[in-house]
């Protein structure tokens, strides 16, 4: 405990120095920006950002980084409570309340109690990083080859047990992405592999790219498609705005709870921030005595969604920085990052770099309180954005997109394949194939399969030691249960339903 | 005071730069990009978008999918997917995911046609008239990239920007001007000169931006 705390001043005094400062308040206003533009959302505004912040130190690079992730979860509310657009996926479920309340002559309050929830989810996502993360790292310090591969195991199965699409497309997505990351040289043999004799797919697909293709160029193409229309509610934020908003987080302090705790747990699960906000929308209704005004502009329909999502894109990180799993697709980008920088995340990285993951997890703090500060002086500002035509907007998107691409291994190539993935993700989305897993997948594709193969190197060749007590085998049953939940939970209503009968 | 030909603007703040080039500019006579994306080119488009159903979609999709699943499967074949010398083959994990596309695909194509037999082709899949923005966004940016190679990618975005916002846009040349030259020339002194991140300059970017 006294550790945790030293550590964390330490972190402060890393996280204070003027470059990381400043770091923080530019990726948390390039992050706010992102996640108010359609078509470019924290997961691919981090993509196109890698190759800048290679020019910086790790420290100072991930801080940005993640700064542009907080800021794009507050962007996409603004855009959800002001234009009905959601600017990000987790945002869904604020368009339900915040748009009607917005409309309804209040738009300075719906902001004002978004904000405000989304700083307290992300500060209880913050408590939680703080103090779990270092035990969970020491335990995971024993995990070899078999674990570490049962865990991503675990993880990619709460994407098909959880993730709420069909499992077949989410395995799909899920192989293919690994597929894709198994590209080009193979380390371990020194083989090529799936390059069919073209020189281009050598070098492999690279991650960020993918991100850039199929979160940017996929939600532009379907955004166009749809033909989008910008009609803002103007919205201006005083100082009475935020007290009365203040006053009425007290008197919903319920939802903001159940929001915030909903979301932290949710966002330690892969894939969580998005359901996590509506499964809170939906306790919070059951839960509320004003049932009928949800929908209409409900303070609790704002609140409840918003801590969800913002405790579980901070509760992300927990997993990610101690396991090294991500918890979001935005995760997996940063985690990535991370690996272009040289550092593994897992364990070890409290070992060996404690400074960075002490600087890490106390900038997540400045983010969260700095990005609170910045969207209540400047929303209105930031909503300015969405007026400017989006025929001027989306060439420029692409020009960005383009760029980002391009700077991963300053390869021309990874433009076309950007488009390519760009037309994937479009028919993805169309048919209902998930993208998350498949971006997860390809981060992580190198990692599963030498842990995998390490492992069967140690077995001699048993599968069995994949299952190998005492922490491979239970990861593993929990995976299997985890993955037939669907199945699991229709049962257990069947057999409820017959003795009902 | 900026004074453009006709139109006087007056510039106050940054917020009345976006209302500038907003939608609701009042100076701007002309149709908005919505009105003028019908009508450009109405031809054979909208018949062969009515064509795409959502199963036929699914159908191919995984059609698709499972031809790349045997690719894969084949590659994996030739590198060797069993035990080696010292562990697994380098083939051994990619043939095991390919196995799984494919027999997931047959399932989800198996699914598809049972469904197209049983309730049709279903809805359409793309919305009407939605493939012309579509194909309006994806064939001029895949053109840029072509142009790439010989003027570099900052100029290729300029003559993509302004044929975006000019053509398909139909913006005025009084905004289209100064954004596709400002946002270019910006970014190129970010990245080449603040970051010195090199971005692609082409046969002839060099001479085209000789500073």
């Amino acid at each position: 405990m006294i550790d945790i705390i030293t550590n964390l001043f330490m972190g402060f005094a890393v996280a204070f120095q003027p470059t990381n400062l400043l770091m923080a308040v530019i990726g948390l206003g390039l992050g706010i920006i992102v996640g108010v533009l359609p078509g470019l959302g924290g997961a691919n505004g981090v993509a196109i950002l890698i190759p800048v912040t290679l020019v910086l130190s790790p420290t100072a690079g991930i801080i940005l980084l993640s700064g542009v992730y907080w800021g794009a979860l507050y962007g996409g509310s603004i855009t959800s409570i002001l234009f009905n657009i959601p600017g990000e996926p987790w945002s869904v479920a604020t368009t339900f309340d915040g748009y009607p309340m917005a409309k309804s002559g209040k738009p300075g309050k719906a902001l004002v109690l978004s904000f405000l929830s989304h700083g307290a989810g992300g500060m209880l996502g913050t408590i939680l990083l703080t103090f779990f993360a270092p035990p969970i790292a020491a335990f995971a310090l024993r995990f070899g080859p078999a674990e570490t591969f049962a865990v991503m195991v675990l993880t990619f199965s709460a994407f098909v047990g959880l993730g709420g699409k069909s499992a077949l497309k989410t395995l799909i997505a899920i192989f293919l992405g690994f597929i894709l990351a198994a590209v080009g040289l193979d380390i371990v043999s020194g083989q090529l592999r799936m390059t069919f004799g073209s020189v281009n797919l050598m070098g492999g697909f690279n991650f960020i790219v993918a991100v850039i293709g199929l979160f940017g160029l996929g939600e532009i193409f379907l955004t166009v498609e749809e033909g989008l229309k910008m009609e803002g509610i103007k919205a201006t934020l005083g100082l009475k705005d935020i007290v009365e908003g203040a006053k009425e987080i007290r008197r919903n302090m319920k939802a903001l709870t159940m929001g915030s705790v909903i979301g932290c747990w949710m966002g330690l699960k892969p894939g969580g921030a998005t359901p996590a906000s509506f499964m809170a929308y939906g306790f919070a209704k059951q839960a509320a005595r004003n049932k009928e005004e949800f929908g209409k502009g409900a303070s609790a329909g704002i609140i409840a969604p918003e801590s969800a999502a913002q405790g579980a894109g901070t509760s992300a990180t927990l997993p990610m920085i101690t396991l090294g799993i991500p918890g979001s697709p935005t995760m997996a980008v940063i985690m990535g990052g991370l690996m272009i920088f040289g550092l593994q995340p897992g364990p070890m990285l409290f070992k060996d770099h404690p400074d960075f993951v002490w600087g890490l997890i106390a900038s997540i703090w400045i983010g969260t309180v700095f990005g609170l500060i910045m969207v209540l002086m400047f929303a209105p500002l930031f909503a300015a954005i969405l007026r400017i035509r989006f025929s001027i907007l989306m060439p420029i998107i692409i020009y960005v997109c383009a760029i980002g691409a391009y700077a991963v291994n300053n390869r021309v190539i990874d433009i076309y394949y950007m488009i390519m993935f760009g037309v994937v993700g479009y028919f993805f989305k169309k048919l209902d194939y998930p993208i998350a897993p498949m971006v997860l997948a390809l981060v992580l594709g190198d990692l599963a399969e030498s842990a995998m193969r390490q492992a069967l190197i140690m077995g001699h060749g048993n599968p069995l030691i994949l299952f190998r007590p005492p922490i491979a085998l239970p990861l593993m049953i929990a995976a299997i249960l985890i993955f037939f939940w669907p199945t699991i939970s229709s049962w257990k209503q069947k057999l409820s339903a017959k003795k009902a009968a | 005071m900026l004074n453009l030909g006709l139109m006087k603007i007056r510039l106050v703040s940054a917020s009345d730069l976006f209302f500038l080039l907003s939608a609701d500019a009042p100076f701007i006579p002309l149709p908005t990009g919505r009105q003028a994306q019908d009508g450009v080119f109405r031809c054979d488009l909208n018949k062969f978008a009515e064509g795409g159903k959502m199963r036929k979609a699914e159908i191919g999709v995984a059609l698709c999918l499972m031809l790349i699943g045997f690719l894969i499967l084949a590659d994996a074949i030739r590198l060797g997917f069993g035990w080696g010398m010292s562990g697994p083959k380098a083939g051994f994990f990619p043939f095991y995911m390919a196995l799984g596309v494919v027999i997931c695909a047959f399932i989800v194509l198996f699914n598809g046609i049972q469904k197209f037999k049983k309730e049709g082709p279903g809805k359409r899949l793309i919305r009407e008239g939605g493939l012309k923005p579509v194909l309006w966004v994806l064939l001029p940016s895949t053109f840029m990239v072509i142009v790439t190679g010989l003027v570099g990618l900052h100029v290729a975005a300029l003559l993509f920007l302004v044929f975006y916002m000019r053509v398909i846009g139909k913006i005025n040349w009084a905004i289209v001007i100064p954004v596709s030259v400002i946002v270019p020339l910006s970014i190129y002194i970010l990245f080449e000169k603040v970051f010195l991140i090199p971005l692609p300059s082409g046969l002839f970017g060099d001479k085209l931006m000789p500073f």
